[in-house]
């Protein structure tokens, strides 16, 4: 159910020159167990922290605040009362669409469309609620990035735990990798793409690869693209030129080719140490 | 404080005497109402205490429900979707969204009244519904208070606090009316909190009776949570309800709480008059995965290997579906509905045993099913002719992970979904064999599920299409597109001679019905 997952930010983003303006403010929602507050300065190498902090506009702690109440209120249920991440909703304390938001551009954009594939609904705000959610995110990932030591969530560090030799042997043998997938062709520098637990979620299953259909109509016509659409009653596909077509499905023949589904089968097969010995592999392919 | 078993049978006589007569109204909805409710009402969360939700209704069949269409649509303008069951008694419908009750015409869906709650800083996750007693709907508010309405008009009769909304509880739940006795309870897993189950005086609103699910916040190497956020079920023969409670907190991860967690994901049975715990039976022992065991605990009377039983049968979010004797709690059948990896099999009680090597860990841990489970709130039905439960499920993987850094307070820990398709199973329940599959998609779909007596199963699918099934093996009969998210089951009742059936799908209610006859027009008025 998760749309975008925030990586691990330490290289993520060029280090900016100018200084950062942090607003101070502790965000103080009816049950705040533990609010730590924002870190004066960043200590030079802690674990969990991602070098310097985002660049975005000030917000007010009125705007912060009430961005607060709006947050528990249609956010916090997917993700998680301090943004953190809960139900079904990614961690926005990790997500690079915030760091890279500067004013709501992003994150307002993401609240009024929702993300509707991936089960986040649109939200009907009035503008000013938006900004004042945008703030109330800013804040707790400022204040997320501040933190010392105590830094949650998955780490690129948590994830060293696999032996390569093992998980080359898994690739090559009985992970059956090796049949679609090759080490210097459509995994090259695959590392280097994605690190950490994006780099996991892919190799688990890329749930942003698209397929392709071939539709055969009862003219005996055969067209082929991305698949757009697809349930019981109904297939869509987009051509080449961009265009959308669609056919009830008991009135055509067609055919899904969707290779990456391939993945499905091996979650049943998969021990923890085949998925750890294939990351420490596939970290190797820079 | 009478035995309700006592007035049950009076009120029953009374009302054998007067069905013929009885005009039905909200005032009028007493045990023997919600016991055995009119074809022409929808008293409560389940219909009816069982839980089947199954309906005698044969007028729209299996031939003709194809030609289903709208009768009327209503819009409640909202960005949230309807989690709820509308209840209908007389006529009237009410149903709610999170800080919202409607009441509406279910001739015409025209608004008779809206109820808009004080704003509020609690989660607004969803609300499940309003449930009626003798003149008064009782809801539950985002914030946890239970209050007493005027269904004539939406007014407040009184407001008591359940749980404190400012240490983290919310509430979602429609409550279990039985007697005089307003059952509910809270929820709150970002929180280390105490579960329990209330008893409220339907009258007065004073507390009668609580049971906690989990020892006092505090003590040490104890799980907090087990919170009953769902409407449980009742049998009056028994006089015993059934309730499934929630995941322990932390929620992730399990050291500070060694042990089984008892009675956190359980199933209990509680005497309504007094709270006092007759039997448990434990889904997910020691859950790390936000397992919660309060899907509905539907109540069956039948075979089972030829024996007849009072039964009570549970597809859990853990991926088990479990048949147990609802006299004792003794286990009758374990099986799993879908791909389920976390357990080493099944004890002698026919409860799961957890494999500690799929506890959250550092470096992650893959699970089936996901953190949403194979199954969760939405509805399942159970259909007496063919012995089928049917169940939404949503064979799914995630990975899990733990580690110090993220303490011992609420999640503690984060997972992440990483594939899940959603499929109605059609379990049979003296096997727990699945008699047939219908695939609903890739993702997760939440409509759950209704069962008709002429053979009809009405869900629905991933993309948003209602759906009318073939009971008898899964074939559909019937679609339409809803342009949304469908995240309630359908609820079905007579009006006007008339089967109706009651579908949702984002923030819109549809009403549909078989074509009649055009209206005449010719008009009476005066």
């Amino acid at each position: 159910m998760t749309f975008f997952r925030g990586t691990n930010l330490r290289k993520s983003f060029l280090a900016l020159a100018t200084p950062v303006a942090l607003s101070a403010a502790i965000v103080a929602f009816g049950h705040a167990q533990n609010a730590t507050p924002a870190a004066a300065a960043r200590p030079r190498s802690t674990v969990g922290s991602q070098g310097p902090l985002p660049v975005h506009e000030v917000f007010t702690k009125a705007s912060i605040d009430s961005g607060g109440t709006l947050f528990q209120q249609n956010c916090a249920f997917c993700h998680g009362k301090d943004a953190g991440g809960g139900e079904s909703g990614p961690d926005l304390t990790r997500s690079k669409l915030v760091t890279s938001d500067k004013n709501g551009e992003a994150i307002g954009a993401v609240i009024k469309s929702g993300r509707v594939e991936k089960g986040m609904p649109r939200f009907t705000l009035p503008d000013t609620d938006v900004m004042n959610l945008v703030a109330f995110v800013h804040s707790q990932q400022d204040k997320a990035m501040s933190q010392t030591g105590v830094r949650k969530g998955v780490d690129v560090s948590d994830l060293q735990t696999g032996n390569v030799e093992a998980g080359k042997a898994y690739f090559n043998g009985a992970g059956t990798c090796s049949t679609c997938h090759s080490p210097t062709g459509n995994l090259a520098g695959i590392a280097s793409k994605y690190e950490g637990l994006k780099l996991e979620e892919q190799m688990l299953y890329p749930s942003d690869a698209k397929a392709k259909v071939t539709v055969t109509t009862s003219a005996r016509k055969t067209l082929t693209g991305q698949l757009s659409y697809i349930d019981e009653f109904t297939v869509g596909l987009t051509d080449s030129d961009g265009i959308y077509h669609s056919w009830p499905t008991d009135n055509v023949r067609y055919k899904v080719d969707a290779p990456f589904k391939a993945h499905v089968a091996l979650f049943d097969k998969y021990t923890d140490a085949d998925i750890h010995n294939l990351m420490a592999y596939l970290q190797t392919l820079r | 404080m009478t035995s309700l078993r006592n007035t049950s049978l009076l009120t029953l006589a009374a009302a054998a005497i007067l069905a013929c007569t009885r005009l039905s109204s909200a005032q009028n909805v007493d045990a023997a109402w919600l016991t055995h409710p009119p074809a022409d009402s929808w008293p409560a969360y389940h219909g009816d205490y069982s839980g089947k939700r199954h309906s005698e209704l044969t007028e729209i069949t299996p031939q003709n429900v194809k030609d289903l269409s709208p009768a009327w649509i209503f819009q409640t303008n909202q960005s949230l979707e309807i989690k709820a069951t509308p209840i209908l008694v007389d006529g009237i419908l009410y149903f709610t969204l999170p800080d919202n009750i409607w009441a509406i015409d279910a001739r015409t869906g025209h608004q008779l009244w809206r109820y808009t709650a004080p704003p509020n800083k609690a989660f607004h996750i969803g609300q499940r519904g309003v449930s009626i007693y003798k003149g008064s709907l009782y809801y539950m508010s985002s914030d946890a208070h239970l209050l007493s309405l005027d269904p004539k008009n939406g007014k407040v009769r009184w407001d008591v606090e359940v749980a404190d909304a400012s240490k983290g509880h919310w509430a979602t739940m429609a409550p279990l009316i039985v007697g005089n006795h307003v059952l509910v309870g809270a929820s709150g897993d970002f929180d280390n909190l105490q579960g329990f189950i209330r008893s409220i005086d339907a009258e007065t609103g004073k507390t009668q009776w609580q049971w906690d699910a989990t020892p006092p916040v505090g003590t040490a190497k104890k799980a907090t949570g087990g919170s009953a956020w769902m409407t449980g079920t009742y049998d009056p023969d028994l006089n015993l309800v059934y309730w499934g409670t929630g995941n322990p907190t932390p929620v992730l991860t399990g050291a500070p709480r060694p042990g089984d967690n008892l009675y956190t994901c359980s199933i209990v049975a509680l005497n309504p008059e007094t709270g006092k715990l007759a039997w448990a039976f434990q889904p997910s022992p020691h859950d790390t995965h936000d397992w919660d065991a309060v899907e509905t605990p539907v109540l069956v009377d039948g075979d089972f290997h030829g024996q007849p039983r009072k039964m009570l049968m549970q597809a859990s979010r853990n991926g088990y579906f479990f048949v147990l004797d609802r006299a004792t709690g003794k286990s009758l059948l374990t099986t799993t509905f879908g791909p389920v990896n976390w357990s080493k099999g099944i004890d002698k009680n026919g409860q799961p045993i957890p494999n500690p090597e799929k506890e959250p860990a550092p470096d992650g841990r893959i699970i089936a099913p996901d953190e949403g489970g194979l199954t969760n709130y939405r509805s399942p039905s159970f259909d007496p002719k063919t012995g089928l439960f049917l169940v939404n499920a949503s064979p799914s993987f995630s990975i899990y992970f733990a580690k110090p850094a993220d303490g011992t307070y609420g999640w503690a820990g984060a997972d992440y979904g990483v594939w899940s398709k959603s499929v109605l199973e059609a379990i049979d329940y003296q096997t727990g064999k699945i008699r047939w599959s219908h695939e609903l998609g890739d993702g997760r779909s939440g409509a759950g599920v209704m069962t008709t007596a002429s053979g009809l199963t009405f869900t629905g699918d991933v993309a948003g299409n209602f759906l009318a099934l073939d009971t008898s093996d899964g074939k559909t009969l019937w679609h339409m597109g809803s342009g949304g998210h469908i995240s309630s089951p359908s609820i079905t009742y007579e009006l006007d001679g008339h089967q109706y059936v009651l579908t949702s799908s984002g923030g819109v209610l549809f009403a549909w019905t078989l074509p009649r006859a055009p209206h005449s027009g010719t008009h009476q008025a005066e």
